[in-house]
């Protein structure tokens, strides 16, 4: 323990290697001259069931307050901490996404300060030896090339509870609902050289945690919180001093305040006499979202010292191989690889990947890791439904076309689903129902008009029906001239009947319209054929949407011109 | 101050502590609470006093046990003897009360300390001080200028001085206390009671106020090392609800070889041949006074004629211990001790009138708080602790205190046969030519006056009371301090000697234990 604590503490005293710049210097229209330097601590609240160190469930920010609370989250007298092992399983994952180095052992540390939103006067935290230190995220903008940002460290801690002032009645009030509740610090080396940079690295941060199912990155709730360190230097210049910017909730909170801050070091520096000795000072600054400017908190000699000191409690929290190798090999497809699968895999076009990887990006994250059902997510519909549907007696599922798939997926599913007002979440239709429409449409058993209307009426009409069965029902069943081959083996007697009915059917359409429409049929008798279109359409109207054009253009010139 | 006349009736023996009943212990308590200031407060007795009825072998059925006022209970408040907690009651039983209640103990009381276990001398309470209740033979042989000494108001040692009071006073069968740095060897040496630090990690600190995290222990007081184990096996029960609880495994695997060893030994049978004592010479400062050396002589010279062999051992880190333990145990107080700020329970001072509270800083407002409600002691411990985690302190003081801690380890793991079981990856293997246990004076005088003014008062004088306690405390193994038979060549107060074993090795430090006390304890 001992060891383990002089270590780490040597460790975090090394001073910080000469600045190499990772990144080429571009210029930037907005401040030509100037380079910009961003890195950025993100807080991410761990999404499980429980506290980091406590029983207590978590909560949302719109929960009673203080219902959520242990005697452990309120500090009470003889209370002990113990650590949630879910909380750390959720953070390896994080740590694996990122490709971090992942430490056998860390350890956990008490970093003191008085605030009423601190019940034990300390906050525990990973500052001598974090659970997981130098890893990576590649970031991808549209029109730029791909650039890593490395990923310092991954820290467990807790997240501290809510104190809110009322200067009317002069009254704090606290909720410890979110006291405990743990946090992942990822802190990245400062990579970043630009607003929109470090805009898209929040972003691919936050989709990587949502997808992993570490955090669920909701900014607007609070569950993911920046701290953002900018300097600013003359190109060719060591880097400037920093300035942190604390907690900000939003990408474009994070954008503008990085943006101010910008203007206002260069200010700063700009007017300086001498531009070799020109500082700007060490500050903490806060972001005010009405004037969209930072402003001071307080200057590096107003900073606090939180003596950190070994948490005595915890102890060394040891990670064997198994541990890390398991979360490795159960880790949820990454953004990236999804990406990349469904392009080089079923041969998708950018846009439609963009439309499912969209629809994922909103998914509900379950707790402590859970991926709940098979058929969640956008992506996982998408590939259940191009394996196919098992054929008896045969091994392998008759594989459906990704293109056609994708299409009826992204069209006909989810445009239907958005003129319901419902999200993809709220789809009931079993990847077997949806498979079957679309099969039914690509062996003609349906036209690709009845389809749409089927699909409508099964999620107006939610039911456990096989779509075949809903499609008779409806009689969307399609008029052909002649008995198709059944769209399955299984059900050849059914279908065989249905389609000679089908068959014959069609005919009659077509000599009623024969019947009702004599002029037009005596114009084509006379050769005008396009008079045909007009009785071709009166039979299309006829068979709701059933009868395939063609056809029904073979038949009826078969049946008028035979009859000369 | 003379001491009143019915305190002659103070005069126990040992035996009849053992057998003390519920209804013995309250009348004793009433009688003289008002004097000793032992409790400070006692629970209802049970429904029914009978004390044949719903005991039915359960192992501490009926029996009057004490809890120290900074382990947590329902019944009773936990003031930790603090302003700040002077009205707190916590809303649930510490881990080892609620094992003491299932064993079917009567918890007859909460016991006075310092506060927060912080104290050698038990003076530092809002309760006031504890009075020793040990009564020494009359003084006739002696001289009249130190007779009127004999009769002045002594301390129960600390900072577990109410625990080990209200057992010599046989105002229960037993107590609990807590032992940072000493807290109960020291008060069970000082009032001639036997006292138990076990191994750190056995006993569940669930409930139990922290001082200072990584050395606190709950210890055990009674009249004799029968009793003091019986109570022990109650609550040596794996807690999963502490995080330092010592596994189920290490825990088998220390009583494993502790076990093989007596069993080789064969101890049983009164003869103490081949097992091995070490003396480590540095356990013999300059401060230590001759009532205390002549004792102990006699002690390990009655211990070699049974059959013991007495090995003079070197522990070199012995003398950075002390101070290595103040800014340890101070860093981590002033860390434990920030939850006080008045705000979830406790006491709260509001500003005075005209502060502005929206532009003070919080830790201004809680000052008011933490000013009114702490003690001197404890403020003195945590500004000394605050300043040794400051970043310009820290490697010089508290990782220094914790490389000189591991020196300590280093030095029981070295001089004791058996090997440390405690954590997994240390402790290496033991020596085959190392001791079964370490023996040495368990504080370097009898029990100081309490009315001494300023020479108890400076806290030179009441730290160095821990010098031979705090390296056990440090490496985390048992000691077990146990009265020995003074003579007439002391001041006839009574003297520890305290017992040392390996991690884990209580049942070795109990046969040692007893065996000493077959010696012949007090005079009494």
């Amino acid at each position: 323990m001992l060891r383990h604590l002089c270590q780490c503490r040597a460790r975090s005293l090394q001073p910080r290697r000469l600045f190499h710049d990772v990144r080429v210097y571009k210029e930037d229209r907005r401040w030509p001259g100037w380079q910009v330097v961003v890195g950025i601590e993100t807080h991410a609240q761990i999404k499980a069931r429980r506290k980091l160190f406590s029983e207590s469930l978590t909560s949302d920010p719109g929960e009673i307050p203080n219902t959520h609370v242990t005697l452990f989250d309120a500090a009470f007298p003889g209370t002990l901490p113990t650590l949630n092992q879910k909380c750390v399983d959720l953070a390896l994952r994080a740590a694996v996404a990122l490709e971090c180095n992942i430490q056998a052992r860390s350890s956990f540390d008490r970093k003191h300060y008085f605030y009423s939103d601190l019940p034990s006067g300390y906050q525990i935290t990973q500052q001598y030896a974090p659970i997981a230190l130098s890893g990576k995220l590649n970031i991808s903008r549209p029109g730029s090339p791909t650039f890593p940002v490395r990923i310092k460290q991954i820290q467990l801690e807790q997240d501290t509870a809510k104190s809110t002032f009322n200067p009317r009645t002069r009254t704090s009030y606290i909720d410890l609902n979110r006291a405990g509740t743990g946090l992942m610090e990822i802190v990245s080396e400062p990579d970043l050289r630009s607003p929109e940079e470090a805009g898209a690295y929040v972003r691919t941060l936050q989709a990587v945690l949502r997808a992993v199912g570490s955090s669920d990155g909701n900014m607007e709730q609070g569950s993911l919180r920046c701290d953002v360190n900018v300097s600013v230097n003359r190109v060719g210049r060591p880097p400037g001093t920093r300035c942190e910017i604390k907690n900000l909730n939003s990408v474009r909170f994070m954008m503008a305040a990085i943006i101010h801050e910008i203007s206002r070091q260069r200010t700063i520096l700009e007017s300086a006499p001498n531009p070799d000795t020109a500082t700007v000072p060490q500050e903490t600054r806060g972001f005010d979202e009405h004037r969209f400017e930072t402003y001071r908190l307080r200057s590096k000699e107003d900073a606090p010292d939180y003596r950190y000191m070994p948490d005595p409690n915890l102890g060394v929290l040891v990670l064997n191989q198994d541990r890390i190798l398991k979360i490795r090999e159960t880790l949820p497809e990454l953004p990236w690889d999804t990406r990349k699968r469904l392009s080089d895999e079923y041969g998708l076009s950018q846009r439609d990947v963009d439309v499912l990887l969209a629809v994922d990006s909103g998914r509900e994250v379950k707790y402590d890791g859970e991926i709940g059902d098979a058929d969640a997510g956008a992506v996982a519909y998408f590939d259940r439904l191009c394996a196919g549907r098992a054929t008896p007696g045969s091994s392998s599922p008759e594989r459906r076309d990704p293109k056609v798939v994708v299409n009826w997926m992204t069209h006909e599913l989810l445009g239907q689903l958005a003129a319901r007002k419902e999200s993809f979440a709220d789809n009931h239709l079993s990847v077997e129902q949806m498979g079957q429409l679309i099969d039914l449409v690509q062996n003609k058993t349906i036209t690709g008009t009845s389809g749409k209307i089927l699909l409508r009426q099964m999620l107006a009409n939610p039911s456990r029906t096989p779509t075949e069965q809903v499609a008779q029902e409806l009689q969307l069943i399609a008029l052909s001239q002649r008995s198709s081959s059944p769209s399955s083996p299984s059900a050849s007697a059914s279908i065989s009947t249905t389609t000679d009915d089908a068959s014959s059917e069609l005919r009659a359409l077509c000599g009623d319209a024969i019947v009702a429409l004599p002029d037009e049929v005596a114009a084509v008798r006379k050769g005008n054929k396009n008079v045909l279109n007009k009785i071709v359409g009166h039979v299309m109207k006829d068979s709701r949407g059933r009868a395939d054009a063609k056809a029904v253009r073979a038949l009826l010139e078969e049946l008028i011109l035979k009859q000369q | 101050m003379r001491p009143p006349k019915s305190w002659a009736s103070l005069r126990i023996h040992r035996r009849l502590i053992s057998t003390t009943t519920t209804t013995d212990a309250r009348t004793r308590i009433a009688a003289h609470n008002a004097h000793i200031n032992a409790f400070v407060c006692t629970s209802d007795p049970p429904p029914t006093t009978n004390e044949n009825i719903d005991t039915g072998g359960l192992v501490l059925g009926g029996k009057p046990v004490a809890v120290k006022a900074s382990i947590c209970t329902m019944d009773m408040g936990t003031s930790c003897s603090s302003g700040m907690l002077r009205d707190f009651t916590s809303p649930y039983d510490a881990t080892v009360v609620r094992l003491l209640r299932a064993a079917g103990a009567d918890i007859v009381g909460k016991t006075n300390c310092d506060e927060f276990g912080m104290g050698s001398l038990n003076v530092h309470s809002i309760h006031g001080p504890v009075v020793n209740p040990y009564t020494p033979p009359p003084p006739s042989q002696l001289l009249p200028v130190l007779s009127s000494l004999f009769l002045r108001r002594r301390s129960p040692g600390g900072s577990s001085g109410g625990s080990a009071a209200a057992v010599a006073a046989g105002m229960c069968y037993a107590a609990l206390g807590t032992d940072t740095g000493g807290s109960t060897r020291l008060p069970a040496s000082y009032c001639g009671v036997v006292g138990l630090k076990p191994s750190y990690g056995l006993l569940s600190r669930w409930g139990v106020v922290s001082f200072a995290d990584s050395l606190d222990c709950v210890g055990v007081l009674a009249g004799t090392v029968f009793d003091v184990k019986r109570v022990f096996n109650v609550l040596n029960v794996y807690d999963a609800k502490d995080p330092t609880a010592s596994t189920p495994e290490a825990r088998r695997r220390a009583g494993e070889a502790c076990s093989n060893r007596l069993h080789n030994l064969g101890l049983s049978t009164g003869s103490l041949h081949g097992l091995r004592v070490g003396i480590p010479q540095e356990y013999f400062p300059e401060e230590l006074t001759p009532a205390i050396l002549r004792p102990l002589r006699r002690t390990l010279a009655a211990l070699r004629k049974k059959g013991a062999t007495i090995v003079p051992v070197s522990m070199p880190a012995t003398s950075y211990a002390l101070s290595a333990y103040y800014v340890l145990a101070s860093a981590e107080a002033s860390s434990c001790l920030a939850r006080f700020d008045g705000v979830e329970y406790g006491l709260n001072v509001r500003p005075p009138p005209g502060t502005d509270i929206a532009s003070s800083s919080v830790g201004a407002l809680y000052a008011h708080t933490r000013s009114a409600a702490f003690g001197q002691e404890v403020q003195r411990r945590i500004l000394l602790g605050t300043y040794a985690l400051s970043a310009d302190a820290f490697d010089n003081y508290f990782l220094q205190a914790q490389r000189v801690r591991q020196l300590v380890k280093d030095d029981f793991n070295r001089v004791f046969a058996a090997p440390n079981f405690q954590y997994s990856d240390t402790g290496g293997v033991g020596s085959d030519d190392g001791v079964d246990v370490l023996i040495h004076p368990s504080a370097i005088q009898t029990a100081p006056l309490l009315d001494a003014g300023p020479d108890v008062d400076g806290q030179g004088q009441e730290y160095v009371q821990d010098v031979l306690t705090v390296p056990a405390s440090l490496a985390g193994v048992p000691g077990l301090s146990v009265p020995m038979k003074v003579g007439a060549e002391g001041d006839g107060w009574p003297v520890g000697v305290s017992i040392i074993g390996q991690w884990g090795c209580e049942e070795m430090v109990f046969a040692v234990g007893q065996a000493v006390e077959g010696l012949g304890g007090d005079t009494s």
